[in-house]
């Protein structure tokens, strides 16, 4: 093994920042080829929430398997080492990708990659380690990161929820086409803040981040969160309010974390207790169309 | 019996909520509300670890004015729902 001279770079997603250091060689190209999408979010050199190492080549140490989770060809393999580390092997399509070893309070890991080629697998393995990394390690400081599509309106954020396949991007597309003055924020993985007033009260922000599905949408951007919206195809278009658990349960299951590690739990439940009493949420049962886009704006953004 | 691993009872906007969460509990996909004697019968259950409908019922009478026939009633009423939805063994 050669010795080599690691390059940090921080970037700062929802006034959170972290730092990638790249042990792999040519770390420029690591950055331009592989960080591209975290362009927007560079920042100064600072204290982190978390900091990321990536190697290649390198022997993973052991660990003991959890649990796995299988979506769409990406599977996650999450574990634990003697050492009481947490390991989360990523492979995309039965290709392994790499492996995150993280510390127990994981503000420092390191992502093993099988080799230092800069390939779409590279990326894959960088951004799952990233996503992974962020939704545990910002999880006690009120924020989460979500699976939806947002887009901004009048200064205010609008976020559709809803199972793979239900048409969240579809839904933000026909806002932007016959809503006026909408704008997408992100269209797979924003990230959402709370902020406590008083008394259990707040408001929250929605944010761009580096990670955002198909569709290259990486805004450094943020806005006050108006509302979510469920969605669920229907051969009909009906919008009706949800309260309080049902909120709850709208938006339960579009938020990434480690929820069997109980801190970890706490502090997501914490989060999304405070989104579902303070934030109004909306259950569109609809139809891919114009009227669903209209609909679904009048009466949310009134 | 006693409440399988990963079940966890939470306060959601002012209900008390059980889901699953820890390994093994994390496909149950619902969100089980209950109400306040549910809610009491759960924690003590959970204090205790293993339980029967007969140590429940004991406990529910220490605690509320209910005569111990009514008691087991209820309990074993919460019980089956328990175990209909699986969150208990």
């Amino acid at each position: 093994m050669t010795l080599s001279i690691p390059e940090t770079r921080f970037y700062k997603v929802a006034d959170n920042v972290f730092s990638v250091s790249t042990y792999l060689g040519h770390s420029s190209d690591f950055f331009a080829k592989i960080m591209d999408n975290y362009e927007p979010f560079a920042f100064d050199a600072c204290d982190c929430a978390f900091s990321l190492e990536v190697f290649a080549g390198e022997k993973v140490p052991a660990y003991t398997e959890e649990m796995r989770q299988d979506e769409e060809g990406q599977r996650i393999v999450c574990g634990s080492t003697d050492a009481g580390e947490s390991v989360f092997d990523f492979s995309l399509f039965e290709k392994y990708v790499g492996t995150l070893v993280c510390s127990k309070d994981y503000k420092t890991s390191k992502l093993f990659v099988p080799n230092a080629e800069y390939s779409s697998y590279l990326k894959f393995a960088v951004n799952n380690a990233l996503m992974v990394l962020y939704a545990i390690a910002t999880a006690p400081c009120n924020t989460v990161l979500f699976h939806a599509a947002v887009v901004k309106r009048d200064g205010k954020g609008y976020m559709f929820l809803g199972k793979s396949g239900t048409g969240k991007s579809t839904h933000a597309r026909l806002w932007l086409k016959y809503n006026d003055g909408c704008e997408l924020l992100n269209d797979d993985n924003p990230v959402v803040r709370f902020y406590e007033t008083e008394n259990g009260k707040g408001y929250a922000r929605v944010f761009g981040s580096p990670w955002s599905g198909k569709t290259p949408c990486y805004k450094n951007d943020d806005c006050k969160l108006g509302g979510f919206v469920l969605l669920a195809q229907a051969p009909y278009n009906k919008i009706a309010r949800l309260h309080g658990v049902q909120a709850y349960a709208a938006i339960l299951p579009c938020i990434s974390g480690k929820r069997w590690e109980r801190s970890v739990a706490d502090g997501l439940h914490k989060t999304e207790n405070a989104l579902a009493a303070n934030v109004p949420a909306w259950y569109l049962e609809c139809l891919p169309d114009e009227a669903a886009a209209k609909l679904c704006l009048e009466t949310i953004a009134r | 019996m006693h409440i399988k691993n990963g079940f966890v009872l939470r306060e959601v906007c002012g209900e008390q909520v059980i889901m699953g969460e820890g390994v093994g509990a994390l496909d149950f996909g619902k969100l089980l509300c209950l109400n306040e004697t549910a809610a009491w019968l759960w924690q003590k259950a959970s204090e205790m670890g293993e339980f029967t409908v007969e140590s429940l019922a004991d406990a529910l009478c220490g605690e509320y004015d209910v005569d111990a026939e009514n008691a087991k009633a209820d309990v074993s009423a919460i019980v089956n729902e328990w175990q209909k939805v699986n969150v208990i063994e």
